[in-house]
Formats: structure tokens, C-alpha cells, sequence
């Protein structure tokens, strides 16, 4: 597909200036869609053209920042992916709505990841040295049996 | 290469093999990849322990079999077990079809939503179980539940929204299409055979008799110019060379067909979509959506709010779309292959591949919705008994006297 990319680089090059650097970064963060076809400068989502407009990536990125909130952590890496240029164009400033969205919810999932591994790995490695009779308890394979899960579908 | 701006049919067809070899691949590598999961997961968990688990569906509700019993009553009870879940399938889809007759969008919405959360929390929870206990993983509760519940969440919202990164929504496809599957290959080995060969037929008429309620759908569809609400993988559209970029031509949708809709109960609560709509949109000539991104990007965006159809079609932007059915199949398939040995995997998986690939090249062809499965499901179940029963001994017998391998 190198056919159909280069011959339009060059064309957005001639044509569109300075922004051609940010069109290949975008282009080449996410890979999707026809992003860099002069018609607009940088799309917000890694999705390219086939994703969001600007307008209501605001929305998207606001409400899953919020919704990350409700025990569900990984709306905020869902968030960081999805708008990755945003997060990387730091030059450009169309995304100075979104950009505190993201970084936010970028920072609340990497403090997430922090007190999770280190409470799985608390687990795991400390075993019932560390918990005593607890651990047998709380372990998923024998809470699983208890409950005769296995075998319940 | 020259290329010029008239369209004509010979100038049409080097753009057209520019980009299909990659069309054809963006189709093939998660097909592929959800085979080999399923094939992973079954040699991960299969053991004569695990065989104990009783999979009570739809699918065995006529007849469980036995090891015991004789060839004829094995036979005859797996047919019978087939042609329940057949008619079952058949009724749901036709219910589908009014549904959609009388546009309770919303009403399909949410039982996809529904049918998807059961998938993901339920058989996915459920097989993250006995992965756990086979390798012995000391997971705590706490986490496993946290982290079920987050996947089964964003789940239904990429399968539903269209506003995840395409990645998302076509990973979870991928990882729906592998629990159903894996949870089909529980059932009874007869039983999973006649049911691969009666999806087979029900497939090809479904979508082939004008009184097939797939076709009924794909059609109802096309004169109401509406996605039919279903599980449907969809490749990212190949960027069209850059002569077809500026140009704005031509009446969209003239040969577009959605494939059939239908309906896989696992168990009596559960359902999951299956379709695959590979459409093809014709080389060039419908090409119009990929001139300018916003209107890629809005017609990108209707077809994202299509899930859940069968067969293979030509998406509005030039991407192939499979139904998830198929995915599901194909991975039952590979997966009791699997339960054999690997040799027959990987003659399945050949016939498999040359099965889709065929019917790309007949969809190409015809132009309009075609069952993806009959095809591959023949292939695959004569290589599977060609290899069990031929393959296997010569290559025993040569390894066993040290003349090859």
C-alpha cells in the first residue's frame, strides 16, 4: 500500500505546509482512514478519518473520563488510546478542550495499574505466609469451587 | 503505472487487484487468529478431567450422547440434536425479521447489548475460571471481579457504540466469536459435526431461496437503505489509490447485499449474532464515500452502527465485512479438530482458508450476499475425515520406519 500513501504525502506536503508533520503523525499513530487527504489538518482519534470529529470528541473523551470514575478504570485507557494524538501533538492547539481530559484520565489509570499490580502481586507472592488462613478464602480457583462455578453452564 | 482518471473497465481491474490481496488479508488474519485461540484454549483445557463438565444447551437437548451407544443410534440422535438448533436457529431469525420489519431498532439494540454482556461476563468469566484453575493462578476475587467486570462493560459498549477506536470493536468481535466457540466445541462429537453440516445447508438456503429469512433481511435492508443491527466484523477499509481520491462519482450501493442474520442460542438465556457480511463495493465504481473523509467518515460511521449480519458482502467503504457466525464455526471446526490432533487442525485450517478464499472470489464474481459457510465447512469436514482416516496412518507409518520427519 505504499503506492497509494507516498504519491499523497507528497501532495500534502506541497500543499499544506507545516501541518504535513503533524498529518504523518497522526497517520502513522493509529493507521486508519484516509487522514491525511488535505481536506482537514489532524484528526483527534486514532481512528483517523474514520473516527471522530473534533466537536464531539469532546463529549466522548469528557463522559468517559467521568464514567472511568464508576469502578471502571479501564474507560481511561480506553480514553488514552482512542485519543493518542491528542496526547501526542502537543503543538497543535484544535485540542486544548480535549487535551486535559486525556492526560487526566491517563494519570487516574496509571494510579490505577500502580495499586493494582501491587496488590495482586502482594497476593500472589505472599501467598498464606503473608495472609495466613485468609488467603485460601479469597483465592479465585477455591472461591470458584466453593461456589461449584466450573461446572454451572 | 498510468493511471488515468476515465474509469473503464480494464483500467478498473489493476486498482482493484492493488487492494484486494489486502482486503482479503485484513479478513483473514483475525479469522485466523480467532482459530487459533479457540485451538489454544481447547488444548489448554481439554483433559479427560475437564470432559466432565456438562454442557447442557439447546444444542443436546434432543439427545446427550454416550459413548456406549451404537454407530446408527449416535447418528440418528446428533441429527436430531442438529435439526432442533436448526429449527431454533430458524425461528429465532424469522422473528428477527419482523422485528426489523416493524423497525424495533431499539428492541435489537438492546437484546445485542444483552446477548453480548451474557457472552463476555458469563463464558468468558467462566473460561477465565478453568484457565485459572488449570495453571493454578492465585488471583484473588476481588481483582478477577474487578477486571471481569470492566472487560464485559467496555465490551458491550464497543460492540454497541460506534465511538471506540475500530481496533476495540473488532478485537471484542474476535474475542466473543472465540468463548462461543470454545463453548460449542463442548458438545458431544457427533453432535458437533451434524451441526456444522446442518449450518452449512441452513446457511446456503437461508441466503440463497428467495423465502430465506437472510435474504429476506439483506433485502429489506437495501430498500430501506438501513444497517441491519448485528454482529458483523468488519475490515478497516484499504485507502484507495490516490487517483480515486478526488474523484466524486457514481450511485453508491448498487451492489451491496447484507447477508443473513441468525441467531446462535449457546444456552437457553444466551444468544449471540452471528453474520457475516462481506460486501464487496465494487472496485472503483462505488467507491465514492472514499473521496472525501467526511463523507468516509459518515459512512464509516452508519457501518459501524451495522452488527450482526451473515454472509459476506461489500461494506459501503470497500471493507469486507464477516458475520460473526462464521468466525464461530470456523473456530468450532478447527476446535474439535483440535480434540483429535493437531495434524488435523492444520488440514482443516488449510481448507478453511481455501473455503473463504473461494467464496471472496464467487462474491466477486456474483456481486450479491453469499452464505460464507458452506464452502469452508465442506472443505473442512472432508479434510478433517480425509486426514483422521488416511493421512494420519501414512504419516505414522512413515515416522514409525524413520522415512520422514
Amino acid at each position: 500500500m505504499e503506492r497509494g500513501r507516498e504519491p499523497d504525502a507528497d501532495v500534502e506536503s506541497q500543499t499544506v505546509g507545516s501541518s504535513n508533520r503533524l498529518i504523518r503523525s497522526a497517520d502513522t499513530s493509529g493507521g486508519g482512514g484516509t487522514a491525511g487527504s488535505g481536506h482537514s489538518a489532524v484528526w483527534p482519534t486514532v481512528d483517523g478519518a474514520l473516527g471522530l470529529s473534533e466537536e464531539r470528541s469532546l463529549e466522548y473523551a469528557r463522559s468517559f473520563f467521568l464514567r472511568g470514575f464508576c469502578l471502571l478504570p479501564f474507560l481511561w485507557a480506553v480514553n488514552c488510546f482512542y485519543f493518542w494524538p491528542v496526547l501526542r501533538n502537543r503543538s497543535c492547539t484544535s485540542f486544548d478542550l480535549i487535551r486535559p481530559y486525556v492526560v487526566r484520565s491517563a494519570i487516574c489509570f496509571l494510579i490505577f495499574i500502580i495499586l493494582l499490580s501491587s496488590w495482586v502481586l502482594t497476593f500472589a507472592l505472599g501467598g498464606e505466609r503473608l495472609f495466613g488462613p485468609v488467603w485460601k478464602e479469597l483465592v479465585m480457583y477455591n472461591v470458584a469451587n466453593k461456589l461449584g462455578l466450573p461446572g454451572w453452564m | 503505472m498510468d493511471q488515468t482518471l476515465i474509469p473503464s473497465s480494464s483500467s478498473l481491474s489493476s486498482p482493484i487487484l492493488e487492494t484486494l490481496g489486502e482486503e482479503i488479508l485484513r479478513i483473514l488474519y483475525p479469522v485466523s487468529f480467532c482459530m487459533l485461540l479457540v485451538v489454544l484454549l481447547v488444548s489448554a483445557l481439554s483433559s479427560p478431567v475437564t470432559s466432565s463438565i456438562s454442557f447442557s444447551s439447546i444444542a443436546s437437548l434432543a439427545y446427550s450422547e454416550s459413548s456406549s451407544d451404537s454407530f446408527w443410534s449416535k447418528l440418528s440422535g446428533a441429527f436430531l440434536n442438529s435439526l432442533l438448533f436448526v429449527v431454533s436457529i430458524t425461528l429465532l431469525t424469522f422473528l428477527l425479521v419482523l422485528l426489523f420489519y416493524f423497525r424495533c431498532t431499539p428492541c435489537l439494540k438492546s437484546y445485542m447489548a444483552f446477548s453480548s454482556f451474557i457472552v463476555l461476563f458469563f463464558l468468558g468469566g467462566e473460561t477465565s475460571l478453568l484457565l485459572l484453575s488449570r495453571f493454578a493462578l492465585p488471583l484473588d476475587a476481588f481483582s478477577f471481579l474487578l477486571l471481569l467486570l470492566n472487560f464485559s462493560v467496555i465490551g458491550i459498549l464497543s460492540i454497541s457504540l460506534a465511538k471506540v477506536p475500530i481496533l476495540l470493536t473488532q478485537g471484542y468481535l474476535v474475542v466473543i466469536g472465540v468463548f462461543v466457540a470454545y463453548w460449542f466445541t463442548l458438545l458431544p462429537e457427533w453432535t458437533t459435526w451434524s451441526l456444522l453440516i446442518s449450518m452449512a445447508l441452513y446457511d446456503l438456503a437461508a441466503v440463497l431461496l428467495p423465502v430465506g429469512p437472510l435474504r429476506l433481511l439483506v433485502e429489506m435492508a437495501i430498500s430501506r437503505d438501513e444497517e441491519i443491527p448485528a454482529l458483523v466484523y468488519e475490515a478497516r477499509p484499504v485507502d484507495p489509490p490516490p487517483c480515486f481520491r478526488r474523484r466524486l462519482w457514481r450511485e453508491r450501493r448498487d451492489s451491496f447485499s447484507i447477508s443473513d442474520v441468525s441467531h446462535r442460542p449457546v444456552n437457553p438465556p444466551q444468544e449471540t449474532r452471528v453474520e457475516i457480511r462481506v460486501q464487496e463495493s465494487g472496485e472503483g465504481s462505488a467507491r465514492p464515500e472514499l473521496e472525501t473523509p467526511l463523507m468516509l467518515s459518515q459512512n464509516a460511521r452508519r457501518q459501524e452502527a451495522m452488527e450482526g449480519v451473515e454472509g459476506i458482502g461489500l461494506g459501503i467503504s470497500g471493507a469486507i465485512k464477516l458475520g460473526l457466525g462464521d468466525f464461530i464455526f470456523y473456530s468450532v471446526l478447527v476446535g474439535r479438530a483440535a480434540l483429535y490432533d493437531f495434524m488435523t487442525v492444520y488440514a482443516c485450517y488449510l481448507a478453511i482458508v481455501a473455503g473463504l478464499g473461494l467464496t471472496l472470489l464467487l462474491l466477486s464474481f456474483y456481486r450479491k450476499a453469499l452464505p460464507a459457510l458452506p464452502v469452508s465447512i465442506a472443505l473442512g469436514v472432508l479434510f478433517y475425515l480425509l486426514t483422521r482416516e488416511l493421512l494420519e496412518a501414512f504419516v505414522l507409518q512413515c515416522s514409525i520406519n524413520l522415512l520422514m520427519f
